[in-house]
């Protein structure tokens, strides 16, 4: 039992930070791999739910085979279609890093998920209020930016943390080529020493836990944040927006 | 370079993707009814009863699917001393009857994704059927108290269908992200398809070739899920008035 705890002190801050004289692994990686997964998802995702909705039939068609495509294929299986491609460097031409690869994966994937929830939440803006930002004098892309956008956000708010849970979950897969995260840093540190047969129910364990924890946490504090919305004046809520995008009209 | 579409690799992609549909139509069955049980018993009157399945939930759904499955397949066995997993998970007649029946030389691998898969898809069912009761009309199920309905006729009449019809789309959706979650046994040495993608890619170094192909059928397998999910979620809607928007 001893050696049990000894292993997993020594392995904790690996698990956790990565290792030494390296760039940050461990579980640090996997929420950093999250955050950029769905900080630029989100904005890819904008263009694409645009897109969806856009008055060509050739852009539309272009932005649902976009989220066909990445919602269609195991992100496994994309995340090294991706490092093939950037490792042969036909299309990309980039370097051969499996970070870089990892985060484009996450990207197309991220996007794709976030592109629908966007388009469902500007299907949720009231026809009235949307003529009415019209009416007044806005552009669509003003009445896009300034009332669509602001008001479909919070509608959006709990699909989107759920999404952001998932991608955090779904990091765990770039183990498949290499980046230090935290799945990946419990491969290394158990190695393939058969005397640590003994700590892999341990290891798994912690490993579990500290995706748990995280996951666990950032549900409920978004369930908090859904709460202070529906709890507040719903009309005050709305009406900061429309009370900025009356007077910027 | 070598040919990279010979009859063995067909073959092999073919019992690949024999597998992965095999994983899975067994992993879709096992999970709605572990998602309807922990779903119901989270509705439970009992509150001891109700915060275990609550529990079961937030664990088996906020752990990533991978670390589950690495965790039963190579894990779990670790926990016995050498003889005894030999016998326990490799060395027995089940796995013996598994292998002649599946073709599968290491049959525990396969059934400890099965197990992983069930648990992560199991519990996030649980969630939506729970989800898809809470939006049945109140006055339906009190009618049916006072028609003297008990727990399990209540159960049975009631809150399965209606619970069912009601999270169907988005049980539908959970479905295909837990097809697209068996490509997550080959990191255990089951044969699925993508792990048999992978071996070709090791055999010919066609990469591009391969992954090509495995993104293509992948799509496939989504498109026909959701074609067919679709159809039985028509099925279940047939008769009402009601048209569930797209």
């Amino acid at each position: 039992m001893s050696d049990q705890i000894d292993f997993l002190l020594d392995s904790l801050p690996h698990l956790l930070f990565g290792f030494p004289g390296q760039r940050p692994g461990g579980l640090v990686m996997s929420v950093l791999l999250a955050v950029a997964g769905l900080g630029v998802g989100l904005a890819v995702a904008v263009v694409v739910a645009a897109a969806q909705d856009a008055r060509s039939r050739s852009l539309r068609r272009l932005a649902d085979s976009y989220v066909h495509l990445f919602r269609g294929i195991p992100l496994i299986l994309l995340v090294l279609i991706i490092h093939q491609l950037v490792a042969s460097g036909p299309i990309l031409g980039l370097n051969n890093t499996p970070l870089r690869s990892a985060v484009i994966a996450l990207v197309l994937y991220s996007s794709a998920y976030q592109a629908d929830i966007i388009r469902t939440g500007l299907r949720s803006v009231p026809v009235g209020m949307v003529e009415w930002a019209r009416v007044i004098g806005g552009s669509r892309w003003q009445v896009y930016r300034l009332v669509k956008l602001p008001y479909s956000l919070r509608v959006m708010q709990p699909a989107l943390s759920g999404q952001g849970i998932t991608l955090f979950k779904d990091t765990s897969v770039v183990v498949i080529i290499g980046v230090a995260e935290l799945t990946t840093t419990a491969r290394i540190v158990l190695g393939s020493d058969v005397g640590n047969t003994p700590f892999w129910v341990a290891t798994y364990l912690t490993v579990g836990l500290l995706y748990f924890v995280v996951a666990f946490a950032v549900s409920r504090l978004a369930l908090r944040g859904e709460r202070r919305y529906q709890a507040g004046n719903l009309v005050r809520s709305l009406a900061i927006p429309t009370a900025k995008t009356g007077s910027r009209l | 370079m070598r040919e990279s579409l010979t009859p063995e690799t067909v073959s092999l992609l073919l019992a690949g993707l024999t597998l992965t549909i095999a994983l899975t139509v067994v992993t879709s069955i096992t999970s709605f009814v572990v998602g309807i049980g922990v779903g119901t018993l989270r509705l439970s009157a009992n509150r001891l009863i109700r915060s275990a399945a609550g529990t079961f939930v937030e664990v088996f759904r906020n752990i990533p699917a991978l670390i589950q499955i690495i965790f039963w397949a190579f894990a779990f066995p670790s926990l016995f001393p050498a003889d005894t997993r030999m016998f326990l998970f490799f060395d027995n007649s089940v796995m013996t009857w598994l292998t002649t029946a599946t073709g599968l030389s290491l049959p525990y691998y396969a059934l400890a994704a099965c197990f992983g898969l069930t648990l992560n898809t199991g519990a996030h069912m649980a969630e939506l059927f729970r989800a898809g009761v809470g939006t049945l009309p109140r006055e339906r199920i009190e009618t049916a108290r006072l028609l003297g309905a008990g727990t399990l006729a209540l159960f049975w009449w009631v809150l399965l269908p209606g619970g069912v019809r009601a999270a169907f789309p988005a049980i539908t959706t959970r479905l295909i992200h837990n097809m697209k979650n068996t490509a997550l046994a080959s990191f255990v040495a089951v044969p699925e398809f993508f792990q048999t993608v992978q071996a070709s890619i090791t055999q010919s170094f066609r990469a591009v070739e391969f992954l090509t192909i495995a993104a293509v059928v992948y799509l496939l397998l989504s498109t026909v899920m959701a074609g067919l999910l679709r159809r039985v979620d028509i099925r279940l809607n047939r008769g009402r008035m009601h048209v569930r928007p797209d």
